[in-house]
């Protein structure tokens, strides 16, 4: 008895409450998230891979020459380039694109509701599903050539997106950008939505056309949220993996269309170079960071 | 009134997550000494992989169970077992495989478990790749939730090296499922029973398939008198199945220059080789390569020798037969070239001996009865002063079936593999549509021979076992998938003229040498000259000839 008294008394405290309520929390974490980090950290120092013939526990520390490696690594710089164009190319044309239909939707029309749930639909498709739809649409007897080239310039205007290294990135491009845009529409839309009426009715008055107000009114109120929208847009475009996979394999040819995640899967799954991926992987992450930081700077020195 | 809020202090949230970190370990670490068998299990993985080179293992001393066939033998094994309590009654087994092979194996699991009280299940995946994905990570992981695994022979040399492929040889030698010469009307088609199973001497798989590219061509094409006559005036010599890659490119050429169209209407193309960038190395390039007298290393020092004079060549006739290829032939996937030859866009292809099936089943196929099969075509190569025409067809990726050394139930799983791939019950799982292709003796001969005659035609059966004699199997070697990776990536480059014949081959060359160098050169150079036997006695002449090896 005395023992249960304890135990509801320690119960009883905010603090004991806090600690046993973000045990589970911690419990996934460390199994989750933090364990695995920590093997990524302790391989990326060491050589080791599956056909080591010991296991990763038993390898030994090899410095730092696994990262000094990555520097000098061309096919790593290519897909960061590469990477780097995607996201330069993808996050901007989804951005003003969702921002051209937020601005559409700001009105009231007839079935708006129904057309809001059709531009999410891309949204709520897997990646894989999308990545293999438009791999199907853009072979050469596929949906984009016979039924939009062909008819304009005939047999000889079809193309063959997928062997041609440019075209093949751009079909990849235009894959994401249809997923991708109606997250930039949602997150805009919902901050156009929330713009007081009386600051809108206010620039009316005072004659302002509608152009203005979006302008001069209406982004201005909302850029900490487009900031962040495209922040998160950006370093979900950095991650793209599964529809380069699909569409292309990083082909044609050779690499052409490797970005950064498909690298490394390549290093670790295909040559099976698992202790050199975890330190490329740990790079990039880093990299990553200290990016993300520049970019959230502007926002917190408005704050301050 | 309220209580003022207790906040938790950095120092504090740290203690309590550390000690969660450092208990978690702790306990985990104890909870892994504690489990007897799996401990056994991973302390020995590093002594498994040294096992591998002892060539001097004693015999086995257990007597084969008795039984009169491959697959009585098999269940006798998996009756023994439950009866002796080595595997509890109603255990089951867990089978990691590709949706290819649904059909070849799981109508037969119903019959395992009423013959044994055994079950098997699987685990599907989609894409090949994904298996060795699979299978690497349960290398690492050793949970044993997967027991017997189907890999492309390719993969044979990683999943040995990495502890994941048990050694079978006791078990073939305990249970016999009848391979090598001793059992000639029904051992596994020779040299493949030896090629796609062993590695540096012993047993590591079970063989499920016979993958030997075979050309496949449209038969009503090529005997057209009018296609005869035009051909000839154009080429100056009969249009004939091509004997050589000059002749494939020739009869591409004329008929993907006829325009002719396909039931549905779209355009015929003369041929469909594999060029993508996830085939083109393994399938058509290796043919021509070989058939060129190409070797892929030197048998000296594992030097690359992919960028001599044959590499080159290979790769030019390739990125020429490109503007009479298919497009899909490019980019898509393997099952692109089933599809489109089964709708009749191509006259010509190369692919595994599943195609036929395909070609023949008329809920798939606008051809059937329209294809021929022929030995892979070859090269004129000048040996001794002398013009021979050298053919040999590769085998690419041909499917095996392994058991996990992380099983529960190793034993059963190995007797699963032997029974489905019985003489009695692998006839009616081969014969199937599916991705497994006819691989014992016994199959090409009655009572067997009229089922596989309907699933394959009698022509491809009398072709195919002149195939496997002319067949060299896919590198199997530690790394083999990098290797294949960087080859077909650069063999594709060149197909869409992204890089020269010679920069493609220079290139794939200076990939391939920090691999060797990686890996361990002399380890691989070992396991390279444990392959040179396996290659056709005449592809080794004429690498003798050449002075590639002494």
């Amino acid at each position: 008895m005395k023992r249960i008294d304890r135990l509801s008394q320690w119960m009883g405290k905010t603090e004991s409450f806090k600690k046993l309520s973000t045990l589970p929390l911690n419990f996934v974490l460390n199994f989750v998230l933090i364990v695995p980090f920590a093997i990524m950290i302790f391989l990326s120092f060491t050589r080791w891979e599956p056909l080591s013939g010991y296991d990763w526990w038993h390898a030994s520390i090899a410095g730092v020459p696994r990262f000094m490696e990555a520097f000098g690594d061309a096919r790593l710089l290519w897909a960061l380039i590469r990477t780097t164009i995607f996201v330069a190319a993808v996050v901007p044309v989804e951005f003003l694109l969702g921002l051209g239909i937020a601005l559409l939707f700001l009105g009231d029309f007839r079935g708006k509701k129904a057309f809001t749930s059709v531009v999410m639909y891309p949204m709520m498709m897997p990646w894989v599903v999308v990545g293999l739809g438009f791999y199907l649409m853009f072979q050469y007897y596929g949906p984009v050539n016979l039924l939009l080239l062909k008819p304009v310039f005939g047999e000889g205007g079809m193309i063959d997106w997928f062997t041609n290294t440019v075209l093949a990135f751009f079909a990849v491009m235009i894959a994401d950008i249809w997923q991708w845009t109606p997250l930039m529409f949602l997150i805009i839309y919902a901050g156009l939505a929330a713009v007081p009426s009386r600051l809108i009715e206010a620039a009316q008055v005072l004659g302002a056309s509608s152009a203005r107000i979006v302008r001069t009114v209406r982004l201005p109120l909302i850029k900490p949220l487009l900031v962040v929208a495209l922040i998160i847009r950006g370093l979900e475009a950095f991650k793209v993996f599964d529809i380069v996979y699909i569409m292309t394999r990083g082909g044609p040819g050779v690499n052409s269309t490797e970005v950064v995640s498909l690298y490394v899967y390549n290093l670790s799954i295909v040559y099976h170079n698992t202790s050199y991926a975890c330190a490329v992987s740990l790079l990039i992450m880093v990299a990553i960071a200290l990016v993300t930081r520049l970019a959230i700077r502007p926002l917190e020195a408005k704050r301050e | 009134m309220s209580k003022p809020e207790e906040k938790i202090s950095r120092r504090t949230y740290l203690q309590v997550a550390g000690g969660t970190i450092v208990g978690l370990a702790v306990g985990g670490a104890l909870g892994y000494l504690g489990k007897p068998t799996e401990v056994t299990t991973l302390t020995t993985t590093s002594t498994l992989t040294e096992t591998v080179t002892v060539t001097g293992t004693p015999p086995p001393t257990t007597p084969a169970l008795p039984g009169a066939e491959v697959s009585d033998r098999a269940v006798a094994g998996a009756k023994q077992l439950v009866a002796s309590g080595a595997v509890p009654a109603g255990a089951t087994i867990k089978l990691l495989h590709v949706a290819g092979s649904k059909n070849n194996f799981e109508p037969f699991f119903a019959d395992w478990e009423a013959k044994t009280g055994t079950k098997v299940e699987v685990v599907t995946l989609g894409g090949e790749p994904d298996v060795l994905t699979k299978a690497m990570a349960e290398a690492t992981a050793k949970t044993g939730a997967i027991d017997i695994i189907t890999i492309f022979s390719t993969w044979k040399g990683d999943v040995i090296e990495a502890g994941l492929a048990k050694d079978l040889t006791d078990y073939y030698n305990k249970y016999n499922p009848e391979y090598g010469p001793k059992y000639p009307d029904t051992t596994v088609i020779e040299p493949l029973a030896d090629y796609t199973t062993m590695y540096k001497g012993r047993r590591y798989a079970v063989d499920l398939d016979a993958d030997v590219f075979t050309l496949t061509y449209r038969k009503d094409l090529l005997e057209n008198p009018d296609y005869a006559g035009q051909f000839k005036s154009k080429f100056g010599y009969d249009l004939k199945v091509p004997d050589t890659w000059e002749e494939v490119k020739d009869v591409s050429k004329f008929f993907t220059e006829l325009n002719l169209k396909a039931p549905d209407g779209e355009k015929v193309y003369g041929g469909y080789f594999y060029a993508d960038p996830g085939w083109a190395a393994f399938t058509t390039w290796l043919c021509i390569f070989v058939s060129k007298g190409g070797i892929l290393f030197s048998p000296t020092d594992m030097k690359a020798m992919i960028n001599t004079q044959e590499g080159i060549e290979a790769t030019q006739v390739m990125a020429d037969l490109v503007p009479y290829m298919h497009p899909d032939a490019l980019s898509m996937d393997w099952a692109s070239l089933y599809k489109r030859y089964s709708e009749g866009k191509a006259v010509l292809t190369m692919a595994w001996p599943s195609l036929i099936k395909w070609a023949q089943d008329p809920s798939t196929s606008a051809v059937v009865g329209k294809s021929g099969s022929a030995l892979a075509p070859g090269s004129k190569v000048t040996v001794g002063g002398k013009e021979i025409l050298l053919k040999a067809a590769n085998n690419p990726v041909n499917w095996i079936g392994i058991v996990s050394n992380y099983s529960k139930y190793p034993e059963l799983g190995y007797l699963f593999w032997q029974w489905v791939t019985s003489p009695v019950v692998g006839a009616e799982s081969v014969s199937r549509v599916g991705i497994m292709d006819i691989f014992r003796e016994c199959w090409f001969m009655p009572p067997y021979r009229e089922t596989f005659e309907k699933a394959y035609t009698p022509q491809f059966l009398e072709v195919f076992a002149d195939c496997i004699a002319h067949s060299f199997p896919d590198l199997m070697i530690k790394g083999s998938s990098e290797y294949l990776d960087k080859l077909t990536k650069n063999v594709n480059a060149a197909c869409v003229k992204a890089k020269t014949p010679k920069a493609a081959m220079d290139d794939t060359a200076k990939d391939w040498e920090p691999i060797t160098d990686r890996l361990g050169r002399d380890a691989q150079l070992e396991a390279w000259r444990s392959m040179i036997p396996l290659y056709p006695p005449d592809v080794q002449d004429v690498w003798k000839a050449k002075g590639y090896m002494s």
